[in-house]
């Protein structure tokens, strides 16, 4: 009886290590929060020509735009893990000023949730402040936390 | 060409516009480039004038007033550095249009500003700013050009520095008045000192050059990247 037990938590604790390590593994944490930034790169120099009345506001492909950036903007900060500062413009400062960089993030994820509303509004002002507040916000992390 | 020992014309108007409008243009392309977000539309703006001034002074250097060509001013490294020790031996020989030190600066900052400029063409920040240039060539070369206008900056920023603070040690420390002519135009000659006038371009010529160099930087920005 006592054996089994042995074996149980052997068994238990050997599952345990190996579900942590199939989290996602450093190559593809940079992967995705690379394809993520990607898309957004695409969406928001969207919304952005729109705003600098570089192409028509469509109000159709604005909201869909805004949809894409509001949802992508928050995949990538799961995705700074552990080992992932290899091949990657992201700075080591990431993980030594992660509150700092956290903050950062937040606080773009925040702007880019607002955009789906602000299209929907219709309100012209509003869409070039939030365009450029978003754009801002991007900008305050690469500034810091990004290789030139 | 006359002789007068009383005010002495230094810098055309031409020549005036010019450094005051970079001035105030490298100052908004720094701020705008900083702030970022809506700003970035204007940051790419106030470049494209930049460039268009840089073309023109460029221009001017071989056909404007005397006091502004590269061969008026441009002079070999002994030169320099006798004037330099000059300076530092406490006397400062009476000069009109820039000194030999002070034209390699110029040359410098000329030099890098094109560069910035020129970059900035192809730069892309990877939020939603292109420069006009950027679609026409390999994401590795945008990428390079992209660092090299970033890395730059400070160039420019230790550039503009210097720059000033040479300015403001000869005309507090010296004595020098450099910031009167640069806004006059002219200088006072020591008593006793007969400097001849140097030849004058024609004002004319240089709207003619600005609006080239313009319409240059037009076809450039705007034109060519057409799809």
């Amino acid at each position: 009886m006592k054996r089994v037990a042995i074996v149980a938590i052997i068994l238990a604790a050997t599952a345990f290590t190996v579900r942590a390590q199939q989290q996602v593994k450093p190559e593809n944490q940079i992967k995705y929060r690379k394809a993520a930034y990607t898309l957004m790169n695409l969406n928001y120099s969207s919304l952005a020509a729109m705003a600098e009345d570089k192409k028509p506001f469509d109000k159709d492909e604005a909201a869909r735009n805004a949809e894409f950036v509001a949802l992508l903007s928050t995949v990538p900060k799961n995705y700074f893990g552990e080992g992932t500062d290899k091949d990657t413009k992201a700075k080591p400062e990431i993980w030594t000023h992660r509150a700092d960089f956290d903050a950062k993030m937040d606080k773009m994820v925040g702007e880019a949730a607002k955009m789906p509303a602000v299209v929907r509004s219709g309100d012209m002002a509003a869409f070039k402040k939030e365009v450029g507040d978003l754009g801002a916000a991007c900008k305050a992390c690469h500034d810091d936390f990004r290789a030139k | 060409m006359s002789f007068t020992s009383g005010r002495i014309r230094v810098w055309d108007l031409p020549t005036r516009i010019f450094h005051w409008a970079l001035a105030l243009l490298v100052i908004f392309s720094f701020t705008t480039g900083k702030v970022g977000g809506g700003w970035m539309q204007w940051h790419l703006k106030s470049g494209y004038a930049i460039l268009a001034l840089l073309v023109f002074r460029v221009a001017w250097g071989f056909a404007g007033s005397h006091s502004a060509r590269f061969a008026a001013f441009l002079r070999g490294p002994r030169a320099a550095i006798g004037y330099a020790r000059g300076i530092l031996g406490g006397g400062h020989p009476f000069t009109t249009g820039h000194n030999p030190l002070g034209g390699w600066m110029v040359m410098f900052m000329l030099a890098i500003l094109i560069l910035q400029a020129s970059t900035g063409l192809f730069a892309d920040d990877e939020i939603a700013t292109q420069g006009p240039l950027a679609a026409g060539v390999s994401n590795a070369f945008v990428e390079r050009m992209t660092m090299i206008h970033k890395y730059n900056e400070w160039a420019i920023v230790a550039a503009v520095a210097l720059h000033v603070t040479a300015v403001a040690a000869y005309q507090w420390g010296l004595k020098v008045d450099l910031l009167g002519p640069m806004v006059r135009g002219w200088k006072t000659a020591p008593p006793g000192l007969a400097q001849v006038e140097p030849a004058r371009a024609s004002s004319l010529l240089a709207v003619v050059i600005a609006a080239a160099a313009a319409a240059l930087v037009y076809w450039l920005v705007v034109v060519y990247p057409r799809p």
